[in-house]
């Protein structure tokens, strides 16, 4: 796996801001595989068709190389020529007009949930070999005791697992800071290596003797411990696209990890931590999710945004309920509106982020995959059809972009075998009633 | 009785005849039985498990007093410990200290004027404003006072107990008790503040699912590097490892054969005591040695997973061992792994004797830990743990009044359980009651507290007030919900596309007139007539559990309607007004005893029920209800249940 083209000469402090050294051309001739994966989702929906049957104001209109943004979307204005938009995906008819029963379906693209996600199972087949497999980070996303049903990444089928939501906790354990074995290292302790060794052990006399017994569990646990042995035996270290002598985030504006004022520094040290870890090839396979569906994100708090009144609490799944019509003198719908904005502008950051990071001839954005979903479209009539998925990204050539795609009617497994391909894994059917990648999509 | 009787036995054990004899026999075998099971500790019993394997090292690292967190601590060789019983933690916040001198005089020396005349000196803590003093204390009713400059004496603020002094007042009273306390643990380092929360399937309210305890590679990491501290805290204490001579023949075995043994609440087998032996020997020296030794113990499956796996026996079936059997029981009732005694018992073979089981069983009950697992018990099972950091925009919800709100629920579940009957969680009519919790009540503070009008058991708590209101408003759908779900055990659904959102907050609309949609438009009131009719009922309580009489201006309506108690969809009406009415509806109720009945076995098994678990649980709320409510009698009946040890084979 030698296909980085490692710019020299980077510094440890080569996440400052760069220029966007985006080709202008759109064609992008890249080794034809994404390097890396990040899902970001956002809870509660877009302001799609309406009960009253207005057409949306999230999808994009036009032709595939000739469309112009809709108003939710402006915030990608920048990144139009490195996005593909879709039109047509559906989640299926089960549970369609339920938050909990799309949350369960998105990544997975198996009805009730019961199926492995998309994230964890590239994390076992490109993304293995690699110090972490995965890397999942929340932001206020186990609040208020959030679990289950309201965490997308399901790691066994029926079974979803809770990302961390701190990122100073997570930064440590990426970094060893907190006597982690972070992200592996040249020398291998040998005090550490003995400890997994016999950890092992036990594990495989275990394993041994109970058969069939809790067999999934226990192959899940003797994957992860496999993973970690890996990096406290220095193994399968990636190269990594900047210097990670002496990685940093800011976490100093966080302050409160509950509080609702705290949720866009959160969030911003967690979208800046999954892109540092990435360039310092810690991992391929990153989901960021922002709150939960159904989220009770009081955005009216956050400071300095448009939604900003603090005299009154609009919370993310109050607005999404904006009532039947496309009202803008409704104060539901006009700060659901600013609201999915704010959520787009968040995706456009960790996309610049990505672009202000140069790899091989372009930048990293330019050799990832990065998806944008949400558990339902319109927030208020919870449909689950023609989903709001955007991919970004050249993923190193894979995907063509600067697109409006409009699949027509195709289950949304299908987006997942293209994204697995771009990966460079063979994938042909994922989840229920999977036709296969869509086609055209990746070049 | 017996029509009671009648009717469970016909719905739980539909293949049974309705003699309750043949009831209280029943083996409830028909449908087969569970799945073997690995069940992974949640972050608490993980914190509470290591603080019993290595009791001395309960808190922190430390160099004095001071550095521990909790005062019933002391540095102890390097490392908070817990104050044995006897030590009794006095102390006095004084922000406007120091003083000449201040120090305790009762009984326990005399009333001593004077610390020359045998007063217990207190010692002035700069850094906290505060004297305390720590004197062992010998069981029995003691008054005490604080004297400052040994003229001024005043009662102890931090204790809402006193005694009448015989002259019309009071002095401070300690009731110490020592005798029979196992050294409770007050204070848990928290080792898993770094691990991955617990998912909690839908409709399964606690932290115990033995599907969702799945190891990914975050808790693999976060538990190396748990064992990791925990190992180094304990080599600082090596007593509390090994007694041997270090590196001494035998001494390496007798190690791991001991820690082994508790930390894996069992014996090992000899090949296992040949590896950890070979693990201590392969290192350079003897500390890293045993180090290694330790951590490889607390990252293995056998000390993270609670085993409900059994034996097979000659006859096919499958059943759990004696350790196992003591775990099952020890991690119900205490939330912590077995003492020296359940061990024992389970090494003699005793405890698949069900008279056995049942002995242990109310040992375990009787001892103080038991209370704070029921305490947990009732928070998780009410889905009030989240109030701590909820959202609210009233200014009253402080940190302080969201945890005193919290241990009045916890107090309530446990005097319910330890003291009075289940019928007192929804009729209790007292209640312990904190400072800040006090002022907003608007009763005095104190630990057995009379209850105001309008407030009995945990319908009319703050905690549950908070928990199912919004940030600024309260939500009778929540409300209901919540009787619903997790009073009443049945399960509405999810809403329709199309479901309206909250109401904006009008200043010109009362609650319940913004709800009111929900039960004019028909499509809306098909299930909104099981929930908004319960929610409004609650109206008194404001978002954060205040009560109130007014609402946008108009006199509350706190008139109720509860549709379909005993089974859900069902046409019975009881109609009420306010928690006090509804709470001695629902005391009364079957089908909510049932309920409860229904959340310790899905606390105890770690799963929902399936109708294959629907005949036990219809033995178990038999014996409960029998008992006229005695939790005590339920967990005896649920351990000594078949299903509770065996298993599929």
């Amino acid at each position: 796996m030698n296909r980085r083209r490692l710019l020299q000469g980077l510094g440890a402090a080569a996440l400052a801001p760069f220029a966007n050294l985006l080709p202008a051309a759109p064609a992008y001739a890249g080794d034809g595989v994404a390097e890396r994966v990040i899902f970001f989702y956002f809870p509660d929906g877009v302001v799609g068709p309406s009960a009253n049957g207005e057409p949306s104001k999230w999808h994009c209109t036009g032709s595939e190389f000739s469309f112009s943004l809709s108003e939710q979307l402006q915030g990608l204005a920048a990144f139009q020529s490195d996005c593909v938009f879709l039109n047509g995906l559906s989640m299926g008819g089960t549970d369609s007009g339920s938050h909990p029963g799309g949350a369960k379906k998105l990544l997975t693209a198996v009805d009730h949930g019961n199926g492995e996600s998309i994230d964890q199972y590239l994390s076992r087949t490109v993304g293995s070999g690699m110090p972490w497999r995965h890397l999942y980070l929340g932001a206020q996303a186990t609040a208020n005791g959030a679990s289950g049903d309201k965490h997308i990444s399901y790691y066994a089928p029926g079974q979803s697992i809770a990302p961390q939501d701190d990122p100073r906790v997570a930064f440590d354990l990426l970094f060893g800071a907190g006597g982690g074995t972070g992200g592996g290292s040249a020398t291998v302790d040998p005090v550490q290596a003995s400890v997994i060794d016999g950890v092992l052990a036990d594990m495989n006399a275990l394993r041994a003797k109970l058969g069939s017994v809790e067999k999934t569990k226990l192959d899940l646990h003797l994957d992860a411990l496999f993973e970690v042995e890996q990096r406290i035996k220095g193994l399968g270290q990636a190269e990594p696209v900047v210097s990670c002598e002496s990685p940093a985030i800011d976490t100093s504006q966080i302050g409160d990890l509950n509080a609702p004022e705290s949720f866009p520094a959160i969030l911003e040290a967690q979208l800046d931590l999954m892109v540092l870890a990435m360039a310092c090839g810690l991992t391929r396979v990153g989901t960021v999710q922002a709150s939960t569906h159904t989220s009770e994100l009081i955005m009216s708090r956050f400071p300095g945004t448009a939604m900003y009144d603090p005299g009154f609490d609009m919370r993310s799944h109050q607005a999404s309920h904006y009532g039947p019509a496309h009202d803008p003198n409704h104060r539901e719908y006009a700060d659901y509106l600013m609201q999915r904005q704010w959520w787009v502008e968040q995706f456009a950051g960790l996309l610049q982020r990505l672009a202000d990071i140069p790899e091989g001839d372009g930048t990293m954005l330019d050799h990832s995959l990065v998806v944008l979903c949400t558990e339902v479209c319109d927030g208020n009539t919870h449909l689950h059809d023609d989903m709001p998925f955007v991919l970004a990204g050249r993923a190193g050539g894979a995907l063509s972009t600067g697109r409006l795609v409009d699949v027509g009617y195709r289950r949304h497994g299908d987006l997942w075998v293209s994204v697995a391909n771009a990966m460079g894994d063979g994938l042909s059917q994922f989840g229920d009633a999977s036709g296969g990648a869509i086609p055209g999509l990746l070049s | 009785m017996l029509p009671l009787l009648l009717s469970l036995a016909l719905t739980g054990c539909k293949n049974r005849v309705a003699d309750p004899a043949d009831l209280v026999d029943a083996e409830c075998a028909a449908d087969g039985y569970p799945e073997a099971r690995l069940r992974l500790l949640t972050r608490a019993e993980y914190d509470r498990t290591v603080a019993d394997l290595f009791p001395a090292l309960s808190g922190g690292a430390c160099s004095d007093d001071l550095d521990c967190d909790v005062l019933t601590q002391s540095c102890v060789a390097g490392s908070c410990s817990n104050d044995p019983c006897e030590l009794v933690t006095f102390h006095l916040d004084a922000p406007d200290g120091p003083y000449g001198s201040v120090h305790v005089a009762g009984t326990f020396n005399g009333w001593a004027p004077t610390v020359a005349d045998g007063g217990w000196a207190m010692e002035w803590v700069a850094e906290q404003s505060r004297y305390v003093a720590k004197r062992a204390v010998p069981d029995g009713n003691h008054e005490y006072k604080f004297v400052i400059d040994e003229w001024d004496w005043r009662n102890d603020p931090a204790n809402p107990d006193t005694a009448a002094d015989g002259y019309g007042g009071w002095n401070s009273l300690l009731a110490q008790d020592c005798e029979g306390a196992t050294g409770v643990a007050e204070a848990i380092t928290e080792w898993s503040a770094g691990f991955p929360v617990e998912s909690r399937p839908e409709h399964y309210p606690f932290d115990n699912s033995a599907d969702s305890g799945l190891v990914t590679t975050v808790h693999v990491e976060q538990y190396l590097a748990a064992a990791e501290a925990i190992a180094e805290q304990a080599l600082t204490r090596p007593d509390t490892l090994y007694t041997c001579s270090p590196g001494a023949d035998g001494c390496a075995r007798e190690l791991v054969t001991d820690l082994g043994r508790r930390a894996f609440r069992r014996p090992l087998t000899a090949e296992e005591a040949d590896r950890y032996e070979g693990l201590v020997e392969a290192q350079a020296d003897w500390d890293t040695g045993v180090a290694v030794a330790v951590r490889v113990m607390l990252s293995s499956p056998y000390f993270l997973y609670r085993f409900e796996v059994g034996q097979i026996d000659a006859a096919g079936q499958r059943t759990l061992t004696d350790f196992e059997i003591a775990s099952a029981l020890s991690y119900l009732v205490w939330g912590t792994m077995p003492d020296e005694a359940l061990l024992d018992a389970a090494a003699s073979g005793t405890l698949s004797d069900p008279a056995e089981l049942e002995t242990q069983a109310r040992r375990l009950l009787a001892d103080p830990r038991a209370r704070e697992i029921v305490g947990r018990f009732g928070l998780q099972w009410l889905g009030v743990e989240g109030v701590t950091t909820l959202d609210k925009v009233d200014p009253a919800a402080t940190d302080t009044l969201r945890n005193q709100a919290l241990a009045e629920t916890a107090a309530l579940m446990e005097r319910a359980v330890f003291e009075s009957d289940y019928r007192t969680l929804y009729t209790g009519k007292t209640a312990a009651i904190g400072d800040e919790l006090a002022a907003l009540y608007g009763v005095e503070a104190g630990a057995d507290v009379a209850l105001p009008t309008g407030r009995a058991g945990i319908l009319g708590q703050a905690s549950v007030a908070m928990a199912t209101s919004h940030s600024d408003q309260t939500s009778p759908i929540r409300r209901g919900l919540f009787v619903r779900e997790r009073l009443l055990c049945q399960d509405l659904g999810t809403p329709p596309a199309n479901a309206g959102g909250v109401p904006e907050v009008d200043p010109d609309a009362t609650t319940r007139e913004r709800f009111a949609q929900h039960t004019d438009d028909p499509a809306c009131a098909s299930c909104h007539q099981y929930i908004d009719g319960l929610g409004f009922g609650f109206e008194n309580l404001d978002p954060v559990g205040r009560w109130r009489e007014t609402d946008a201006g108009v006199p509350v309506d706190a008139s109720g309607e509860l549709l379909g108690l005993e089974q859900p969809g069902g046409t019975d009406l009881h109609t009420f007004v306010g928690v006090v009415e509804l709470g001695r509806i629902l005391a009364d109720s079957d089908s909510a005893r049932h309920c409860f009945t229904t959340q310790w076995h899905r606390y105890a098994t770690g799963r929902l029920e399936t109708d294959a678990d629907a005949c036990t649980i219809a033995v178990v709320d038999d014996v409960f209800a029998q008992s006229d409510g005695s939790v005590e009698e339920l967990l005896v009946a649920l351990v000594t249940a078949p299903r509770f040890v065996r298993r599929t084979p």
